[in-house]
């Protein structure tokens, strides 16, 4: 068996373990930083409360009605909720989670927020996403990018599913220079 | 992940057009509150991390970019 040189498949045993544990979100405090008050009102508080991200990408994705669009680690499903807005009933919006559970919690959210007639949630992993070549307009993230232990492949993934002149929108972190190595190396770190 | 190493990936992938902007410090505090981000972590990391750097050891970005025709 190949050894796993980049201990992906333990940075990502780490990160579904630690996702997989939490009881809640960031809460309305993060999502006030991100999100302004109209669209808060626009999604159930389940939603708000479970929200994870560190941006709003929706808000700059520039979403036409009748588009699919696509939201890789969709969580608690506040940016997919707020994208199907977006789309309408004529379009589609695509939820994507590594956990069922979160996907559960998600579809609740979505029918509390009646876009469940064209918002779905799919379990899957970005690195292998369960959609046909080409079958999205617009792809959109929010803080996930980072949690992958394979970053390139997920992005080939966006890539493939999106179709030619598709768009990708995504928050995320980024860091410049070194984290100090007790910050680095511990494994909890690896899941924030 | 450094914004130009991320805005590198994008284009190896592909990617064209690619935009990085609406950069906003993240610092400590505001990881702290995040579930995923343990206690633990959050002291090591007030612990080693120089106070004039705690809050703003990450930036917020958004980045857009486009799959050519």
């Amino acid at each position: 068996m190949a050894r796993d040189l980049m201990f992906q498949q333990e940075i990502k045993e780490t990160v579904q373990r630690a996702y997989a544990a939490i009881t809640g979100g960031a809460g309305e405090t993060v999502a006030r930083r991100h999100y302004r008050d109209h669209e808060l009102a626009e999604v159930p508080p389940g939603a708000v409360q479970w929200a994870l991200g560190v941006g709003n990408p929706v808000r700059y994705a520039r979403l036409q009605p009748g588009q699919t669009v696509l939201d890789v680690g969709s969580g608690g499903g506040i940016d997919t909720i707020l994208a199907a807005r977006r789309v309408g009933p004529e379009g589609r919006a695509i939820g994507l989670d590594v956990l069922e559970e979160m996907c559960e919690r998600a579809r609740r959210h979505a029918a509390q927020a009646g876009v469940e007639g064209w918002t779905e949630f799919r379990r899957g992993e970005m690195e292998d996403i369960p959609l046909p070549d080409a079958s999205v307009d617009v792809a959109i993230s929010n803080g996930v990018l980072n949690l992958s232990a394979r970053k390139s492949r997920a992005l080939a993934e966006i890539f493939r599913v999106l179709a030619p002149g598709g768009r990708i929108c995504m928050a995320d972190l980024t860091v410049e220079g070194d984290l100090p190595p007790e910050v680095a190396n511990d494994q909890s770190a690896w899941a924030g | 992940m450094a914004e130009r190493v991320f805005a590198g990936k994008l284009q190896r992938a592909g990617f064209a057009d690619v935009w990085v902007g609406g950069q906003q410090p993240f610092g400590i505090d505001q990881a702290a509150l995040y579930p995923l981000f343990t206690p633990e972590v959050i002291q090591v990391m007030r612990d080693t991390i120089p106070a004039d750097h705690q809050a703003h050891v990450a930036t917020g970005v958004i980045v857009k970019a486009r799959r050519p025709q």
